[in-house]
């Protein structure tokens, strides 16, 4: 069994195509939190801003739906949709790594739009009213004291985000990218051989989730000894 | 109803004219006005709920006024009420037109007869809909008078508060200089110099490098006064400064309320320290339901008090 994987894996050199697997999910994830707190900024922005006019409360009110929609629907199904349905019809003919990084942006800005949204929500009023009755605006407010505060408040959840986001990658072989999932089934498949190649892939996404972790509880002290609660 | 004059008075910091606030359907301020004069230390008491605070907040605008408007020296903060300005009213010829009807009824004298068109009009915002192009040219060159930034106001009123707000991802130093730093007033070596100047005053220089966290509450409470004499306000504004304190810090507080009193500072004080009142006041105003109800100096105020509702209140608190 051991000596089947072994002799794929190293002798076939089937560690190449993990390795591709391996980058391609890494791409994705890192890719795909980037168009995700870009465009979930914008969203809660957006959603937070006192409306001011009737244009505005339709871009709300479609910030709304954009983020029902995302969170409603399975990201299997929005990947199986955009891929075959929707960009098809637009004519959006992308390359494999870059289509995924935006299918899985564009579906984790609704988590992230709601993360922010709460983290700002959940900075205490006095600490906007304080700002402004020193004269600032509410921009200045904000990015001098409200967003800092918050994105303390919020680090854990982006850093649970990231890590969902890393293993949601695993559906992927659904569209044919070749992630950190289908290299190893690829090994499993041709050898007939499944315990170890699933055992390894794993063990693999195991690891890459127990590093991040402790590298989001490593960012949460270091804000933390900058200013305790 | 008075005509308002707007001309400008030196000696007036902040007014409030036929203030009235809602909160969805709750009434909250009935119709407060008021004038804050330089140097006057007014203490403002009453039930909770009585709008007082409400009253505060409208000072600065952090709480904006469904109804009135809000002067801070001859400078306008809150959009123009045009009922309030006769002039605007009295030259249009909505006002002509309503009067006449009013004037046919030969028992009222003419002071009543304006005072009902003048009703009806506000009643109807008859002015904003038959006069659209006065009413929009007399706002205008109103605003050309009397323009200033909601924020530049607020720069110049010093605000305290009940549960003391100060930054929690800043140090004590920052702070304090933030706000004259990055609104321009002074240079960071200027702000800095200041701000040690003032911790040194309340004597916590040494606490200029920690974060508020780690301070007790009536030591955040001087810091947030400190940090806002740091703009070197005209005005200070105070919600209960006091309230959200332990008895035995409350003391630190007054005191350095107390010195800002004597040294000549304008003050507005929200409070239930009667203590304080009495000794610090130069005016006192009860309110109770959304309404100032009784305004005197200390002595007055307390030994000879007039309205029922602020007998029954004083009697329970003193």
């Amino acid at each position: 069994m051991w000596n089947t994987f072994v002799e794929k894996f190293i002798e076939q050199e089937g560690y190449k195509l993990t390795l591709t697997g391996l980058t391609n999910t890494a791409l994705i994830a890192v890719f795909g939190l980037l168009i995700g707190f870009l465009l979930g900024s914008i969203i809660a922005v957006v959603k937070l801003v006192p409306a001011k006019n009737v244009l505005f409360n339709i871009l709300k009110k479609l910030c709304d739906g954009y983020v029902a929609i995302f969170r409603g629907t399975p990201i299997v199904v929005q990947l199986l949709l955009l891929h075959f349905a929707v960009f098809p019809a637009l004519g959006l003919l992308l390359e494999d790594v870059v289509e995924a990084s935006l299918i899985f942006g564009l579906n984790s800005a609704a988590y992230i739009s709601e993360i922010m949204r709460g983290g700002i929500n959940s900075v205490d009023k006095g600490q906007m009213e304080a700002g402004r009755s020193l004269g600032f605006g509410y921009t200045t407010t904000m990015i001098k004291i409200i967003i800092p505060q918050a994105f303390k408040n919020i680090l854990p959840t982006l850093g649970n985000e990231f890590i969902s986001l890393i293993k949601e990658t695993s559906v992927l072989s659904l569209i044919a990218v070749t992630d950190l999932t289908k290299s190893f089934k690829a090994i499993a498949e041709s050898t007939y051989e499944y315990f170890i190649p699933y055992i390894m892939l794993a063990v693999t996404y195991f690891v890459i989730v127990y590093i991040i972790s402790l590298l989001v509880k490593f960012m949460e002290r270091r804000l933390n000894t900058d200013a305790k609660k | 109803m008075q005509k308002n004059n707007i001309t400008p008075d030196d000696k007036k910091v902040i007014s409030i004219k036929g203030l009235y606030k809602n909160f969805g359907k709750l009434e909250v301020l009935k119709g407060v006005s008021l004038d804050i004069k330089k140097g006057e230390k007014v203490v403002v008491i009453g039930p909770s709920g009585s709008g007082k605070s409400t009253m505060l907040r409208c000072l600065n605008l952090l709480e904006e006024p469904t109804y009135g408007e809000v002067w801070f020296h001859d400078n306008l903060l809150t959009p123009v009420d045009p009922y309030l300005h006769f002039d605007i009213i009295e030259l249009s010829n909505t006002f002509a037109e309503i009067k006449e009807k009013y004037a046919q009824d030969k028992s009222l004298t003419e002071e009543q007869v304006r005072d009902a068109a003048i009703k009806e009009i506000k009643q109807n915002d008859l002015l904003k809909k038959r006069e659209g192009k006065l009413y929009k040219k007399a706002i205008k060159d109103f605003y050309t008078k009397h323009v200033l930034n909601v924020n530049k106001a607020r720069a110049r009123i010093g605000m305290v508060f009940q549960h003391f707000n100060l930054f929690n991802n800043l140090t004590v130093l920052e702070n304090l200089t933030l706000a004259p730093v990055n609104l321009k007033l002074k240079t960071k070596e200027q702000a800095q110099e200041k701000a040690f100047e003032l911790l040194k005053r309340i004597g916590l220089e040494d606490k200029a490098s920690v974060y508020p966290s780690t301070l007790s509450g009536g030591q955040k409470q001087r810091i947030a006064i400190v940090r806002a004499l740091a703009m070197e306000p005209e005005v200070m504004l105070f919600d209960e400064p006091t309230s959200a304190l332990d008895p035995e810090m409350v003391g630190e507080v007054l005191e350095l309320m107390k010195d800002l009193a004597n040294e000549g500072m304008t003050m507005v004080v929200v409070t239930h320290e009667m203590g304080f009142a009495r000794e610090v006041a130069s005016r006192i105003l009860f309110m109770n339901e959304g309404k100032i109800q009784e305004e005197n100096d200390p002595k007055n105020f307390f030994d000879n008090p007039k309205n029922e509702r602020l007998k029954e209140f004083l009697s329970k608190v003193l």
